[in-house]
C-alpha cells in the first residue's frame, strides 16, 4: 500500500460520489438538489485536476483530460446557478435547474470514466 | 516527364475513339432540332428551338414523354419519326465506341498504372518492392505480410497479379502487370521513395534481374538492391554494379548442409528460429559424414560439390551431360537410376542428393536409392511448390525447395538483417558458443512458437530516452522482464545487439542500453508485446528497474520528499 494511490484514490472517487450526490433526485425539481454539493464537487473535482498534473504516460493524458472535462462542466452548472434569475438567495427555476443538472451529469459521467481508468491502471499492473 | 507522355497517351486513345461518335452525335442532334422546329405545328405555330432540343434530348435517349409540350401537328409527327431512327442510332453508336475505349488495352494498362503509382505514393510505412511474383515472390509477400511490411509487386504475368489481389495479406499489397525492367515501372513502384525499404529482383531470369538491377541502382544509387542469381557470371556482374545483395539458393543451400554435417545443433537451432517446428532442438537432424552421391550436377550439384570438397568430404557425380563436368572428378555418366547408383558405388556412400531440376526425376532417384540402401541419407530438391504432398510422403531427410530458401534468406535480409551475422559469427569464430546458445534458448523458450523481430531504441517514445535523461541506464535484462511480476523472465532472447557499427552477438543481461541500438530478439508472440510495452512506457521501466514505481504526478513527487513519512 503506498500512500501517493491513497490520497490520488480518494479524490478521484469522492469527486464522483460528489456529483452523483448532487445529480440524485428529479431534474427539475430545485428543491432535490443542494447548492453545497455542487459546490463542494467543483471544489474536489479541481483538486483532482492538480494531483493528475505531472504524469507522462498515455494514460495520464487521458486522466487528465477527463478531469478537465468534469472541471469544464462544473464551472458552468455553477455559474448558471449564481448567476441565475433568483441569484444564490431564491432557488432556480425550473428551467434553469434542467439546464444545472444536465451539465453536472455530464460531468458524472468524466468522473465515471476517470474511476473506470484509475481501476483500469491498477488492474493492469497486477501487483 | 513520364506523366505528361502518359497523359498524352490517354488523351490520343480518348480522341481516336470518340472524335466520330461525337460528331456523328453532334450533326444527328442538329438537323433533328433544326427540322424539328421548321416544321409547322398545330395552328401554324412552330415549336422554338428550345422545345425542340428538349424533345430531340428525350426522344434521342428514348426516354420518350411523348408529344410535349403541345400536341403535335402531322409534318411534326413525320419530323419526329425521323429523329426517333437517326437519334436512337446515333446514341447507341457513341455508346458502343465508348465502350470499346474503355476496353482498349493501352487505355486499361494506362489507368492501371496510374492507380498503381497512386497507391505507392500514398504509403508512408516502410514497403520493399517485389519484382516477379512466382513461387519465390509470393513467399516473399508472404513473409512481409506476417512482419506487416507493405510491398509494392510487379510482374509481367496478369494472371500473377490478379492472383496477388486475391490473396488474403494482413496489409495492402499493390500490383502492377508489367515489365520490371523498364525505369518508368521502377518509379511507379516508388524506388526512389524515401520509406522504400529496398528492391528485390525475382524474376525467372537471370538476364531480366541484372537488368533490373542496374536499372534500379542508376535511378536511386542509395537504393538496398537484391538480386536472385543462380548463375555465377551474373553474379559477378551484379556485384560490379555495385551495392547489389545476390541470392545464390543453392550457394545458401550448400551452407546450411555443411553446417548440418559439421555442426548439427547450430542447424537445428537455426532451423528453430525460422519456425520450423518439426525441428527439435533435441532431436538433430544430421546427415552423416562419409562419401555423397550427387545426382544431377547442374547449379546445385556444383553449389554442393564446392562446398563439401572444401571440407574434405568426398562425391561421386552422377549426370548425364558428361561434356561440362570436369574430367577429374568421379563420375558417373547416364540417368541416375538403380545401375548407375549402384555403379557410383551406394554401398559405401552415407547420403545421396537428388538434386536436379525435374520433380519426377528426383522423387525417381528417392525411390530407387532407398530400394538399394534403407539408411541412406536423403536429400531432395524439391523444384516446384504443387508438388508438395509428393515430396512429403516420400519420408526424405532433408528437403531443399530453392524458392523456399531464397525467400526466407531475403526476408532476413529485409526485416532481421543481423540474423545472418549471427549465422556467420556461429559458423565460425563463434562455433563454441553454439551448445550454451541451444541451452539457453531450450530452458527459455523450450517448445513455443517463435518468431525474430528487431527492436529500435530511438523514437521519442523511447522509454529508454526518458531513463538515460534521468540518469538511469536500463540492462537488456530489465526490459526481458515482466512488469507484473519482477522477477519472472519473458520468453524473449536477446542475439544480437548493434551499436552504430559495433555488433555485440548474443549479449549479456547486464548489458547496458544505449539510445540508439538496435537489438534483435526471438521470443514468442505476446511476450514481444510485453517487451515492445516495457520500452514504451517509461514508468514500467522504472519500476522493472528499480522494483519501486517512480511517483508519476507532480503531488507524488512533493509527498515523496516529505521527510515526515519516512519511517527510518
Amino acid at each position: 500500500m503506498n500512500l501517493e494511490k491513497v490520497i490520488f484514490g480518494f479524490f478521484i472517487i469522492l469527486a464522483l460520489t460528489l456529483n452523483v450526490g448532487f445529480v440524485m433526485g428529479e431534474i427539475s425539481n430545485p428543491g432535490h438538489h443542494s447548492v453545497w454539493l455542487l459546490f463542494f464537487a467543483l471544489l474536489v473535482s479541481m483538486v483532482t485536476t492538480l494531483l493528475k498534473i505531472g504524469d507522462r504516460s498515455q494514460i495520464g493524458a487521458i486522466f487528465l483530460s477527463a478531469s478537465l472535462v468534469a472541471n469544464l462542466q462544473l464551472i458552468i452548472a455553477t455559474t448558471t446557478w449564481a448567476v441565475g434569475e433568483g441569484g444564490m438567495t431564491t432557488p432556480p427555476s425550473q428551467e434553469q435547474m434542467v439546464t444545472i443538472i444536465s451539465l453536472a451529469s455530464g460531468a458524472l459521467v468524466a468522473n465515471i470514466v476517470s474511476v473506470l481508468m484509475l481501476v483500469a491502471d491498477t488492474l493492469m499492473a497486477r501487483r | 516527364m513520364p506523366a505528361t507522355s502518359e497523359l498524352d497517351r490517354v488523351t490520343a486513345v480518348v480522341l481516336q475513339y470518340m472524335r466520330t461518335p461525337f460528331l456523328v452525335l453532334l450533326a444527328t442532334y442538329a438537323l433533328g432540332i433544326t427540322g424539328m422546329s421548321l416544321m409547322p405545328g398545330v395552328n401554324d405555330s412552330s415549336m422554338n428551338l428550345f422545345h425542340s432540343f428538349y424533345f430531340f434530348t428525350f426522344t434521342a435517349t428514348t426516354t420518350g414523354f411523348g408529344e410535349v409540350p403541345a400536341e403535335f401537328s402531322e409534318p411534326q409527327r413525320l419530323w419526329a419519326a425521323v429523329c426517333i431512327y437517326t437519334g436512337v442510332v446515333a446514341w447507341l453508336y457513341a455508346i458502343g465506341s465508348f465502350i470499346r475505349l474503355v476496353q482498349h488495352p493501352q487505355l486499361v494498362t494506362a489507368v492501371s498504372e496510374r492507380r498503381f503509382a497512386r497507391q505507392v505514393r500514398a504509403i508512408t510505412q516502410p514497403f520493399v518492392v517485389i519484382c516477379g511474383f512466382g513461387d519465390t515472390g509470393s513467399l516473399l509477400a508472404r513473409g512481409l505480410s506476417d512482419n506487416y511490411r507493405k510491398a509494392a509487386v510487379i510482374d509481367i504475368n496478369e494472371e500473377r497479379i490478379k492472383a496477388l489481389k486475391l490473396r488474403d495479406y494482413r496489409v495492402k499489397m499493390y500490383g502492377l502487370c508489367g515489365d520490371a525492367s523498364v525505369p518508368k515501372h521502377l518509379l511507379d513502384a516508388g524506388i526512389t521513395r524515401e520509406n522504400c525499404q529496398g528492391l528485390v529482383a525475382l524474376t525467372r531470369s537471370d538476364e531480366t534481374n541484372l537488368k533490373i538491377a542496374v536499372m534500379a541502382r542508376s535511378l536511386n544509387p542509395r537504393l538496398k538492391i537484391i538480386c536472385r542469381s543462380t548463375c555465377n557470371q551474373t553474379r559477378e556482374y551484379m556485384e560490379a554494379v555495385g551495392g547489389v545483395e545476390v541470392v545464390d539458393p543453392y550457394a545458401v543451400f550448400s551452407r546450411q548442409m555443411c553446417t548440418a554435417i559439421f555442426n548439427p545443433p547450430l542447424f537445428s537451432w537455426m532451423q528453430r528460429l525460422i519456425g520450423a517446428l518439426d525441428f527439435n532442438l533435441e532431436v538433430c537432424v544430421s546427415p552423416p559424414v562419409g562419401k555423397w552421391i550427387l545426382c544431377g550436377f547442374g547449379r546445385m550439384g556444383r553449389a554442393l560439390r564446392d562446398a563439401l570438397a572444401e571440407r574434405g568430404i568426398p562425391t561421386v557425380i552422377v549426370d548425364p551431360g558428361a561434356e561440362s563436368i570436369d574430367p577429374d572428378l568421379p563420375v558417373v555418366i547416364g540417368r541416375a537410376d538403380t545401375r548407375a547408383l549402384d555403379e557410383a558405388g551406394i554401398g559405401e556412400a552415407v547420403g545421396v542428393v537428388a538434386g536436379t531440376d525435374s520433380d519426377e526425376d528426383n522423387l525417381g532417384i528417392l525411390l530407387s536409392a532407398r530400394k538399394l540402401k534403407v539408411d541412406v541419407f536423403l536429400v531432395v530438391r524439391q523444384n516446384h511448390h504443387e508438388n508438395e504432398l509428393a515430396f512429403s510422403a516420400v519420408n526424405a531427410n532433408l528437403i531443399m525447395q530453392p524458392s523456399l530458401v531464397t525467400a526466407r534468406q531475403i526476408l532476413q535480409m529485409l526485416t532481421v538483417p543481423t540474423i545472418l551475422n549471427l549465422r556467420r559469427y556461429l559458423r565460425d569464430e563463434g562455433a563454441e558458443e553454439v551448445p550454451r546458445l541451444v541451452a539457453r534458448t531450450q530452458g527459455i523458450l523450450g517448445r513455443e512458437k517463435i518468431h525474430l523481430w528487431i527492436e529500435s531504441l530511438d523514437g521519442s517514445d523511447c522509454a529508454v530516452r526518458a531513463m538515460t535523461e534521468k540518469g538511469i541506464a536500463p540492462t537488456l535484462g530489465d526490459i526481458q522482464r515482466t512488469p507484473m511480476e519482477r522477477t519472472r523472465r519473458l520468453k524473449v532472447l536477446a542475439l544480437v545487439l548493434r551499436r552504430g557499427e559495433a555488433l555485440i552477438m548474443l549479449p549479456e543481461d547486464d548489458t547496458k542500453l544505449h539510445l540508439g541500438d538496435e537489438i534483435l530478439f526471438c521470443g514468442t508472440v505476446p511476450d514481444h508485446r510485453l517487451l515492445s510495452a516495457n520500452l514504451h512506457n517509461e514508468y514500467t521501466l522504472y519500476y522493472i528497474h528499480r522494483g519501486v514505481d517512480e511517483p508519476r504526478t507532480l503531488f507524488a513527487a512533493w509527498l515523496g520528499r516529505q521527510t515526515f513519512l519516512k519511517s527510518d
